[in-house]
């Protein structure tokens, strides 16, 4: 579904992703970890190129998403993606939040648009809400219409973005919870993310990066079995020991 | 103290002021804000565009503008508005183009290049992430910045935009150059014919201020109730 091949990116001089590959099949949940500044963020942004890359090819459902030829917003709007901050739209209600690209992109009926936007809504537990908007609501309920949003477009992946870092603590949850309902339906999923215990429920493979580079690509139960470089090593016992 | 002057001139003469003169100042102000705000926030995308040669163009003529005094470029229009209108739909004579659109297409090419610099504070206050989220979302350019950028440039910049409009409401008052009628100028023709001087610049300096001062006071009013909810 989505295959990354040799992706390097350089900042001017300074080279934030080294010679990255890796592979996210159909109906996979891969979690990408790493210390910050690794360049979790940088890739998952290339995957729908919010982020341009000089070198490598990146392929979404055979589609190159470096060709400049690439109808990049309708590639986009088959891809979902969640932010670390949430980005809702603040000046447009939740329900409008839901529907704009709906109609605008794929051309619904406003009607039609409402119904998909209410019925995801609903599945994420905020229907009492659709007419607030977004500052009306606390970070677990944004990120939970966030999701709603990414899902009224049919996406065939999900990209997150670090979706629990900007939350406090008693909402991680909510947030998690709606995500692994998601990976269990069978959703392709790319998460970057600290939460590991996701990453246990719900991940079929974990990639760990390090300044730039993919360190570990390999699945679930290799990685927190036996991580093979140190570098993890090190992360894992950092992170799990708290 | 008041002896020697001669007040009743405002009472002959104020509806002429208001109806000429006013009318010609507002219908100004009001068209030369639109027209001003629409090519300003054409030049502030041109200008955070990523190709460069739009981006230069726009600083080009923002900085021309804003280094020109405006009796100087409202005097510079009327004289060649004629010719570049001529040049435009390739007529052997100059246009004739009335003082009002002669002033019009001044002000309003003029504010733009400081409208311009607000809306690009106002597209630059709008967090990174809400493009990327817009553009994730498969919105193109031009419907990330139509329904999600600017609504929320302008909300934020309303005020300032409105400044800037007082401003602008006050600067007409330079279309004297050119023996425009607003409403300066259908008071300065009383004040010139009745010899009456004092009287008449005192009347138009309490009818500016009064506007000008509710304007402001307006705005501040607008500031509090706009804000968008975070």
């Amino acid at each position: 579904m989505i295959s990354i091949k040799n992706i390097s990116k350089w900042y001017g001089s300074f080279q934030v992703l080294t010679d990255c590959s890796t592979e996210v099949k159909k109906g996979e949940v891969v979690v990408v970890c790493g210390p910050s500044g690794s360049g979790k963020s940088t890739i998952i942004k290339c995957v729908n190129a919010l982020e341009p890359f000089q070198k490598g090819e990146i392929n979404v459902d055979g589609i190159s998403v470096g060709d400049p030829k690439t109808d990049l917003p309708k590639l986009r709007s088959r891809i979902g993606m969640v932010f670390q901050n949430f980005e809702l739209f603040p000046h447009l209600s939740v329900t409008e939040n839901l529907t704009l690209a709906q109609i605008k992109v794929l051309g619904r009926t406003p009607d039609a648009a409402r119904d998909k936007g209410l019925k995801l809504l609903d599945r994420v537990g905020l229907m009492a809400h659709k007419d607030k908007f977004p500052g009306q609501l606390s970070g677990g309920q944004q990120q939970r219409v966030a999701i709603a949003r990414a899902l009224s477009m049919d996406p065939i992946a999900m990209l997150f973005d670090e979706p629990t870092s900007a939350l406090d603590p008693e909402m991680i949850n909510e947030v998690l919870d709606v995500m692994v309902q998601l990976a269990q339906e069978g959703m392709t999923m790319m998460v970057v993310t600290h939460e590991m215990g996701f990453a246990k429920r719900v991940a079929h493979r974990v990639i760990f990066m390090d300044a730039g580079k993919i360190i570990e690509d390999c699945t679930k139960d290799d990685f927190f079995g036996a991580p093979r470089s140190e570098r993890a090593q090190l992360f894992l016992s950092k992170i799990l020991h708290h | 103290m008041f002896a020697g002057y001669d007040f009743d001139v405002i009472q002959r003469s104020w509806v002429y002021l208001f109806r000429d003169g006013m009318t010609f100042t507002l219908t100004l102000t009001a068209l030369a804000m639109v027209g001003g705000i629409f090519f300003g926030t054409l030049l502030a995308m041109m200008r955070l565009s990523r190709f460069s040669i739009l981006s230069y163009a726009a600083g080009g003529y923002v900085n021309l503008m804003r280094s020109l005094p405006l009796v100087l470029v409202i005097f510079w229009f009327f004289f060649l508005v004629p010719y570049i209108g001529a040049w435009l739909i390739g007529a052997k004579d100059p246009v004739k183009v009335g003082s009002f659109m002669s002033c019009l297409i001044t002000f309003t090419m003029f504010e733009a290049a400081y409208y311009c610099e607000i809306m690009r504070a106002g597209i630059q206050s709008v967090a990174r992430g809400q493009v990327w989220a817009g553009y994730a979302l498969g919105l193109n350019y031009w419907l990330t910045m139509g329904k999600i950028v600017l609504p929320q440039a302008f909300r934020n910049m309303l005020p300032v935009l409105l400044t800037q409009t007082v401003i602008l409401f006050q600067d007409t008052s330079l279309v004297y150059v050119i023996s425009a009628t607003d409403f300066l100028g259908a008071a300065a023709k009383v004040a010139n014919r009745d010899y009456r001087l004092v009287e008449m610049y005192t009347f138009v300096a309490a009818v500016y201020f009064i506007i000008s001062f509710s304007l402001s006071l307006l705005v501040k009013q607008l500031q509090s109730r706009i804000a968008i909810i975070r």
